[in-house]
């Protein structure tokens, strides 16, 4: 069989889909809600939380006529609640989903873990794609967990902390409150929540690119999976999965 | 009977009440000495309940207690501090509180307003130790420097970490007054050389309260102490043991230029026309949003102005480590952990940018790349049968 090396084309796909280039279901329906849950509320926290830290508009007129500040505010606070919950739902379909939906975390108490995460590290050494893996390979995943669950909850913890001051007595300052002084204080925390949104803002600059450069240069549905769950791939592919047991 | 608020909530301590043990004339008594006439008593007895957060049928318990209980005895000691708060407690231009303040405490002994002076002063200390441990209220002000044996504050021949640790070894409580005590101020900002350390941070076996503020508001301190008299016990205290009634809430939340901050109106610089309006300081570096005290609600000299009431951001003086948080006149401190001298937002735009110009430096590569080489094994031909690559 002749095998000449050049990317998909529509026509290889329209040729002959069953053969090489099957769609796998890969993101469970929680998994792309929380996904895009996730993109719109980070968008809005971003953009108003940049307002928050630094006003660069101002209204005209009176003050009791104006709520821009306010309204920024109250944004900021009602999409962190929904940010929260987004990350409290993916969080639980860690456990309840299937295994691509763990795919995303380091399983560093496996061994298989490591040596896809090393494997992958060493091919990405040699500017080589490696193998390729339907749902996230290890290092991705080490990228997942630190770009947006561990960012996510330094945001969601310290986010709560400085709203539970605008109550000092309610319920929210009993359960974070407490963050404020073993961070530094309230003012030193206002600094790492606005350096870490800029980190989540770097991690979001490098998953759109990477997205955007994998699916146009192997069209492996990588980003319409997001939206139909179903990801294309090659037969072998799905042997780089194994380590997720 | 009115239901407690949460500011009195008890602080469960051994050995209260401590007003049992004390002997002496009542602060009324004093005040009458003094002068004072009762219509004026009654008045102040007034202010101070609504002061401390209480309503007004708490007004007779208060007067009761200033009438029938002796007063506390304090000793007042001075480290390493630069006297503004003794400065602040005897300029309270309300001259009942100033009087009252400086009556309702036996003060017994404090460096500054003292007469006596040499051996004669520290005499009284020892006695004051000696004769009524447990009794005694230890008010300081500013801190120890614990370096090199603690050589850079000396007092009477002794460090003052000695003098300190022996008077609060028979203290019934310490107070710790001012930021200096309670924080550790400017000399303990960084680098620290002398290791000035906070009151807190050295007496654990002794409540210690901490009435932050660079100074303190006079009115605080009357407040405590009379909380303590009338209700037998300490004040409930918040996480960096301030009592509750005066540092719960945020210079901010009772700032009259909030409206101004929720609209979106803030002054751009110190003449604009934002300034003269009143706008709110806060992209000017006001603190005011991170910083608990109580001068928005009870303000200085006797309601006469404050900071923001003067145009001037809040500098957060009753927060801890506030001099590392500089530059006082920015929105955002500079980041001297990471010791990259610019803020937050600009380090967040580096490493962004960073990112962004990798990606877009990728993409050049790879759209140049996949011009002369393909990238992927594919087979061309296939027959209807499942084939694979290999
Ligand atoms: S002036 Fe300061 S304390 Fe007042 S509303 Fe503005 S930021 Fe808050």
């Amino acid at each position: 069989m002749a095998i000449e090396t050049r990317p998909f084309t529509t026509e290889d796909f329209a040729r002959n889909p069953d053969d090489y280039y099957r769609a796998g279901y890969v993101w469970q329906v929680p998994v792309r809600v929380t996904h895009w849950v996730t993109a719109l509320s980070i968008t809005a926290l971003f953009l108003t939380g940049l307002y928050i830290a630094n006003p660069v508009f101002s209204p005209e007129g009176e003050a009791w006529k104006n709520f821009t500040m306010g309204w920024m505010r109250k944004i900021h606070f009602a999409a962190g609640f929904i940010f929260a919950v987004s990350w409290l739902t993916r969080a639980y379909w860690f456990f309840a989903g299937n295994n691509y939906a763990r795919s995303g975390f380091p399983m560093f108490w496996r061994a298989g873990w490591w040596r896809d995460l090393w494997h992958q590290l060493w091919e990405y050494l040699k500017l080589k794609r490696g193998p390729i893996h339907l749902g996230h390979n290890a290092l991705g995943g080490l990228s997942y967990t630190l770009g947006v669950v561990v960012l996510g909850a330094f945001q969601i913890l310290t986010g709560l902390a400085l709203f539970s001051q605008d109550a000092p007595t309610g319920p929210m300052n009993r359960l974070f409150g407490w963050l404020l002084p073993f961070l530094g204080g309230p003012f030193r925390v206002t600094s790492y929540h606005l350096l870490a949104a800029w980190f989540v803002f770097t991690f979001v600059i490098l998953h759109v690119y990477i997205v955007i450069y994998d699916s146009t240069q192997y069209r492996n549905g990588l980003i319409s999976g997001m939206i139909t769950g179903r990801k294309f791939y090659q037969r072998g592919d799905k042997v780089q999965d194994t380590w997720l047991g | 009977m009115p239901s407690e608020s949460m500011n009195i909530r008890a602080s469960t301590l051994a050995g209260w009440p401590m007003t049992k043990s004390l002997s002496g004339p009542t602060t009324y008594e004093v005040l009458r000495d003094h002068g004072v006439d009762r219509r004026t008593f009654l008045k102040f007895a007034t202010g101070i309940t609504a002061t401390m957060g209480l309503e007004a049928t708490f007004v007779p318990q208060v007067v009761h207690a200033l009438e029938s209980k002796p007063r506390i005895p304090v000793l007042w000691m001075e480290g390493l501090s630069c006297t503004c708060c003794t400065e602040s407690f005897i300029r309270s231009s309300h001259p009942l509180v100033g009087d009252v303040i400086l009556n309702m405490l036996s003060l017994d002994y404090h460096p500054t307003i003292q007469v006596a002076a040499g051996f004669q002063a520290e005499e009284i200390v020892d006695k004051l130790i000696h004769d009524k441990p447990g009794q005694y209220v230890l008010a300081v002000e500013g801190n120890a420097p614990l370096a090199d044996g603690g050589v850079y504050c000396l007092e009477g021949g002794r460090t003052f970490e000695d003098r300190l640790r022996e008077a609060a070894s028979k203290a019934r409580f310490v107070v710790a007054w001012g930021n200096c005590a309670s924080a550790g101020c400017v000399q303990a900002a960084a680098p620290n050389p002398t290791q000035a350390t906070p009151i807190g941070k050295m007496i654990s076996d002794k409540p210690v309260i901490n009435v932050s503020g660079c100074p303190p508001i006079p009115i605080v301190m009357t407040g405590i102490l009379t909380y303590i008299l009338t209700f037998d016990r300490l004040p409930e205290l918040d996480r960096l043991g301030r009592p509750k009634m005066f540092y719960q809430h945020r210079i901010h939340d009772k700032c009259y230029r909030r409206a101004f901050f929720d609209a979106g109106q803030y002054v751009q610089s110190w003449d604009d026309e934002g300034a003269r309006l009143g706008h709110c300081l806060y992209k000017m570096g006001c603190r005011g949003p991170t910083t608990y005290n109580y001068c928005s609600t009870f303000k200085w000299n006797d309601g006469v102005s404050w900071p923001v009431g003067s145009g001037h951001g809040c500098l957060g003086c009753s927060e801890p480590g506030f001099w590392d948080d500089g530059p006082f006149f920015q929105r955002l401190a500079n980041i001297p952990q990471i010791n990259i001298d610019s803020w937050p937002e600009t380090v967040g735009k580096v490493v962004a940018g960073a990112a962004a110009i990798g990606a877009g430096a990728h993409a050049v590569s790879a759209i140049a790349k996949n011009a002369v080489k393909p990238t992927e094994k594919v087979p061309v031909e296939s027959s209807s049968g499942v084939k694979g690559e290999e």
